[in-house]
C-alpha cells in the first residue's frame, strides 16, 4: 500500500456511530470510551480537513450531555462519572468546533475549572478521579486542559512538573510514576506538560530523543519499550515527543510511512498492526502521525493538516491560545 | 482502543446470524446499566445492587462508573455495618484476579485492586505475600506487563512501609527495620535475576535493578555488623565490586544476543552513573579508565565475532555505539575534551549505513550538535 485513503477514513469515522454499528454488541461495550471517541475521531477528520464530515451541533449536544454534574467534570457517555481523561476530551472537542464561548459552556466553566484544581494531589501529581489513581497521563491531561481554558497557574504547574521530572529514568525516558519504566506514551505526556509550562530546558533533550529514536525497528514501525513489538499507535506518541524535541528526523520517515500505510484497511479504518481490527484511536494517531511526518519534512504528499504535538489538534486551533513557543 | 485483534471480513450470512445473536446480548446488557445506573442516580446502595455491579462488571470491566459505584457501595455498607469489610475486599480480589487473568492490561481492574488494598491496610488487613504470589504468577504468564511490574513495585513500598510502621516508635532507622527492608530489597533483587536468567531481553527486569542496586547498598550500610546475606554480601561491598559483577552478568547476555536492546543500555547505565563513576575514582586515579577499557576490549572482540559472521564484513550496529560510547567517556575522562576525533567520525559515519534508521540522528552527531553523553545512545 502506497496511497492513504483518505476518503475511506473519512466515512469511517462517519459511520462509527451507524446502524450497523450499533447492530453489534461490542459498540455498546466501549460507552465508557464514547466522549474520548468522539475526540480521536473529531481530530481524524480535523487532520484529513474534513471536519463538517460530522454534524457539529449533534457533537456539540452529545459533549454536553456527557457532563456529570455531581463532580463537575466530563464523563465519557451520558450518566457516567466525570473523569479527567473525558473532561479533556470534552474540552478538546469543543474548542476544535470553537464552541467553548457558548453560554451553555460558560455556565459550566467554574465546575470544571474546579473538578481539575481538585484533583491535584500534595506531591503536586495529579489523580484521574476521587479514587486515587495517580499516573503521569492525568498530570498532562490536567495541565493541557486548565492551559486550554486559561486556567493554568504557576502554582499547580511547578509542583506538577517536579514530580514529572521524579518520574525520569536513566535512559533519558519517563514512566508513569516514580520508579516505573520508560514508556513512550508516557514520555509524551511528560515532554508535553513540560513544553506547555515553558520547563524543557530541565532534561537534557537529545538523551531522551535517542531513546525515542532507538524506538523504530525492523520495518519501520515503533515500539513503545525496548524489545517489545511496534504498534502503530506510538507513530504519535514517538513522533509527537520527538517533534517536541525538535527532533522529529532522528527516526526514518520512509520506513514509518510504509508501516502506518500497511495498517490501514482499504475499506476504511486503521489498526494497530496490519491485518488486525481498525479503531478510532488508532485511526486518529495514525493520521495526526504522518502529520507530523508531513511538517518535519515539509512536504505535502499526503495533504494533511498541521497538527500541534503537545496538544494533538490542529495547530490553527492551539494557536488560539498558545503562549509557549514551538521548537 | 483494539490491541493483537485479527481483523475478520464475515459473510453477509455471517453477518446477519451475528447481528441476531447480539439482538438479545444487547438488550441484556443495556437493561443491566440502565438499572444501575438509575439506582446510582438514587444513591441505593444495599446489597443486591452491589451483586448487581458484578454482574456487569463480569460482563464488561471497563466500565469505570460502575466500578465507582461498587466502591461507594461498599464503603456505605461497611459503615452500616450491613457487611464484613474484610470479606467483602477480600471477595473483591478474588473477582479481580479472575477479570484480570482475562483482561490484563485493563487500568481500571488493576486501579479497583490498588484501591481494596488501601482500604485493607489502613486497619492493617492487607495480606502483602499473598499480593505478592500473585503478581509474580502474572508476570510468569508475561513477563513485560506493564501494569504488573507497576503494581510489584507498590505491594514492595507497602512492605517496606510495613515494617517501618512496626517500629515507628525512634525516628531513626534501627537495626531491625533495616535488615527487614534489605531482605524484601534482596529478595526483589533476585527476582529480577531469575526473570533475566529466564530471558535476557526482560529490559523491565533491568530497569527494576537499576532502582534496587544504590538502594540495597545503601541499606548495606546501615547494619552494624555484616553477617546477614552472605551469599549477595561480598557483591554488595562497594559500588566497584557490584559494578564487577554486573558486568559479568551484562557479558554473558552480550555474547548470548548481541542485538538485544536491553544489555546495551544496561551496560550503558554501568558505565556512566554517578554510583558507580565516583566510586570506582575513590578507588584509585586509574580504576575508572581501566574499567572502561577492559570493557572497549570485551566489545571490540564481539564486534570482531560479528563481522566475520557478516557477509558483508559490517560491524555491529550496537558494538560500534558502544565503542564509539566508550572511547567518548575514554577520551572525556583523559581531558581530551573537544571536537569529535577522526575515529569517531569514522564510527558515525559507518553507523549511517549500517543503521540506516537512525541516519539522521547519526548526521547530527558528527555535525556536533549533539552532547557527549547522548553519543551513541
Ligand atoms: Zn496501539
Amino acid at each position: 500500500m502506497t496511497q492513504l485513503f483518505k476518503q475511506k477514513h473519512v466515512e469511517y469515522v462517519q459511520n462509527l456511530n451507524s446502524q450497523i454499528s450499533q447492530d453489534s454488541y461490542e459498540y455498546w461495550l466501549l460507552e465508557h470510551l464514547r466522549l474520548n471517541g468522539i475526540y480521536w475521531g473529531v481530530v481524524a477528520l480535523a487532520t484529513m480537513d474534513n471536519l463538517k464530515a460530522l454534524p457539529e451541533n449533534e457533537v456539540f449536544d452529545f459533549v454536553l450531555s456527557c457532563w456529570d454534574s455531581r463532580s463537575g467534570g466530563f464523563g465519557a457517555f451520558p450518566r457516567h462519572d466525570g473523569h479527567i481523561l473525558s473532561t479533556l476530551s470534552a474540552i478538546q472537542v469543543l474548542l476544535i468546533y470553537n464552541r467553548l464561548d457558548d453560554p451553555k459552556v460558560v455556565d459550566k466553566k467554574p465546575a470544571i475549572v474546579k473538578f481539575i484544581k481538585e484533583l491535584q494531589l500534595e506531591n503536586g501529581s495529579f489523580q484521574g478521579d476521587r479514587f486515587g489513581e495517580v499516573d503521569t497521563r492525568f498530570i498532562y491531561t490536567a495541565i493541557s486542559a486548565l492551559s486550554i481554558l486559561g486556567e493554568l497557574t504557576e502554582e499547580m504547574s511547578r509542583p506538577a512538573v517536579d514530580f514529572i521530572l521524579l518520574c525520569q529514568n536513566f535512559d533519558g525516558g519517563f514512566g508513569m510514576v516514580p520508579g516505573a519504566e520508560s514508556h513512550a506514551a508516557q514520555v509524551f505526556t511528560c515532554l508535553a506538560t513540560l513544553a506547555i509550562t515553558g520547563q524543557l530546558d530541565r532534561i537534557k533533550p537529545e538523551k531522551t530523543a535517542a531513546w525515542l529514536s532507538d524506538r523504530q525497528v525492523e520495518g519501520g514501525g515503533l515500539n513503545g519499550r525496548p524489545e517489545k513489538l511496534p504498534d502503530l499507535c506510538y507513530s504519535w506518541w514517538v513522533m509527537s515527543s520527538l517533534s517536541i524535541l525538535g527532533k522529529a528526523h532522528w527516526v526514518d520517515f520512509t520506513g514509518l510511512i510504509s508501516f502506518i500505510l500497511k495498517c490501514q484497511d482499504p475499506n476504511g479504518g486503521i489498526s494497530d498492526r496490519a491485518d488486525n481490527e481498525t479503531d478510532v484511536y488508532h485511526t486518529c494517531f495514525a493520521l495526526a502521525g504522518l502529520s507530523l511526518i508531513e511538517m518535519s519534512q515539509k512536504l505535502k504528499e499526503f495533504g494533511l493538516v498541521p497538527i500541534d504535538p503537545v496538544y494533538c489538534m490542529p495547530t490553527s486551533v492551539t494557536r488560539k491560545f498558545t503562549n509557549y513557543t514551538q521548537q | 482502543m483494539q490491541h493483537g485483534v485479527k481483523r475478520i471480513s464475515l459473510s453477509e450470512q455471517a453477518r446477519k446470524e451475528k447481528i441476531q445473536r447480539d439482538k438479545l446480548k444487547i438488550a441484556n446488557y443495556r437493561a443491566l446499566c440502565k438499572d444501575l445506573l438509575d439506582k446510582k442516580d438514587k444513591d441505593v446502595r444495599d446489597i443486591a445492587t452491589l451483586q448487581a455491579t458484578t454482574d456487569l462488571l463480569l460482563k464488561n470491566p471497563e466500565f469505570y462508573t460502575i466500578w465507582n459505584y461498587r466502591r461507594d457501595i461498599i464503603v456505605a455498607l461497611v459503615d452500616a455495618e450491613k457487611i464484613k469489610k474484610k470479606d467483602t475486599l477480600e471477595d473483591d480480589l478474588k473477582l479481580i484476579v479472575a477479570l484480570l487473568k482475562r483482561y490484563p492490561k485493563c487500568y481500571w481492574i488493576w486501579n479497583h485492586r490498588i484501591w481494596c488494598l488501601d482500604q485493607l491496610q489502613q486497619t492493617r488487613e492487607a495480606n502483602w505475600n499473598v499480593e505478592l504470589a500473585i503478581v509474580s504468577k502474572f508476570l510468569d504468564l508475561d513477563s513485560r506487563n506493564y501494569h504488573c511490574w507497576q503494581y510489584r513495585r507498590f505491594v514492595i513500598n507497602n512492605m517496606e512501609e510495613d515494617t517501618l510502621l512496626e517500629s515507628s516508635e525512634s525516628s531513626n532507622l534501627g537495626q531491625k527495620e533495616a535488615r527487614a527492608l534489605l531482605r524484601i530489597n534482596i529478595e526483589e533483587y533476585k527476582f529480577t535475576t531469575s526473570k533475566i536468567n529466564k530471558n535476557i531481553s526482560n529490559f523491565s527486569a533491568w530497569h527494576n535493578r537499576t532502582k534496587l542496586i544504590p538502594k540495597i547498598y545503601d541499606l548495606f550500610g546501615e547494619l552494624d555488623t555484616t553477617n546477614d546475606h552472605a551469599d549477595v554480601r561480598h557483591v554488595f561491598a562497594r559500588p566497584q565490586t557490584i559494578l564487577q559483577h554486573e558486568l559479568e552478568l551484562v557479558k554473558t547476555g552480550m555474547f548470548m544476543d548481541s542485538d538485544d536492546t536491553s544489555i546495551w543500555l544496561y551496560l550503558q547505565w554501568l558505565l556512566t552513573n554517578p554510583f558507580f563513576v565516583d566510586d570506582l575514582r575513590k578507588v584509585s586515579p586509574t580504576c575508572y579508565l581501566d574499567v572502561l577499557n577492559a570493557q572497549l576490549a570485551i566489545v571490540e572482540e564481539l564486534n570482531e565475532l560479528e563481522r566475520e559472521d557478516h557477509p558483508k564484513g559490517w560491524d555491529h550496529r550496537w558494538c560500534l555505539r558502544c565503542i564509539l560510547l566508550i572511547k567518548s567517556l575514554i577520551r572525556e575522562e583523559t581531558s581530551e575534551i573537544g571536537a569529535l576525533d577522526d575515529m569517531s567520525r569514522k564510527m558515525l559515519q559507518s553507523l549511517t549505513e549500517i543503521d540506516p534508521l537512525r541516519k539522521c540522528r547519526y548526521l547530527d552527531q558528527l555535525e556536533g550538535t549533539g552532547t557527549l553523553s547522548s553519543l551513541a545512545f
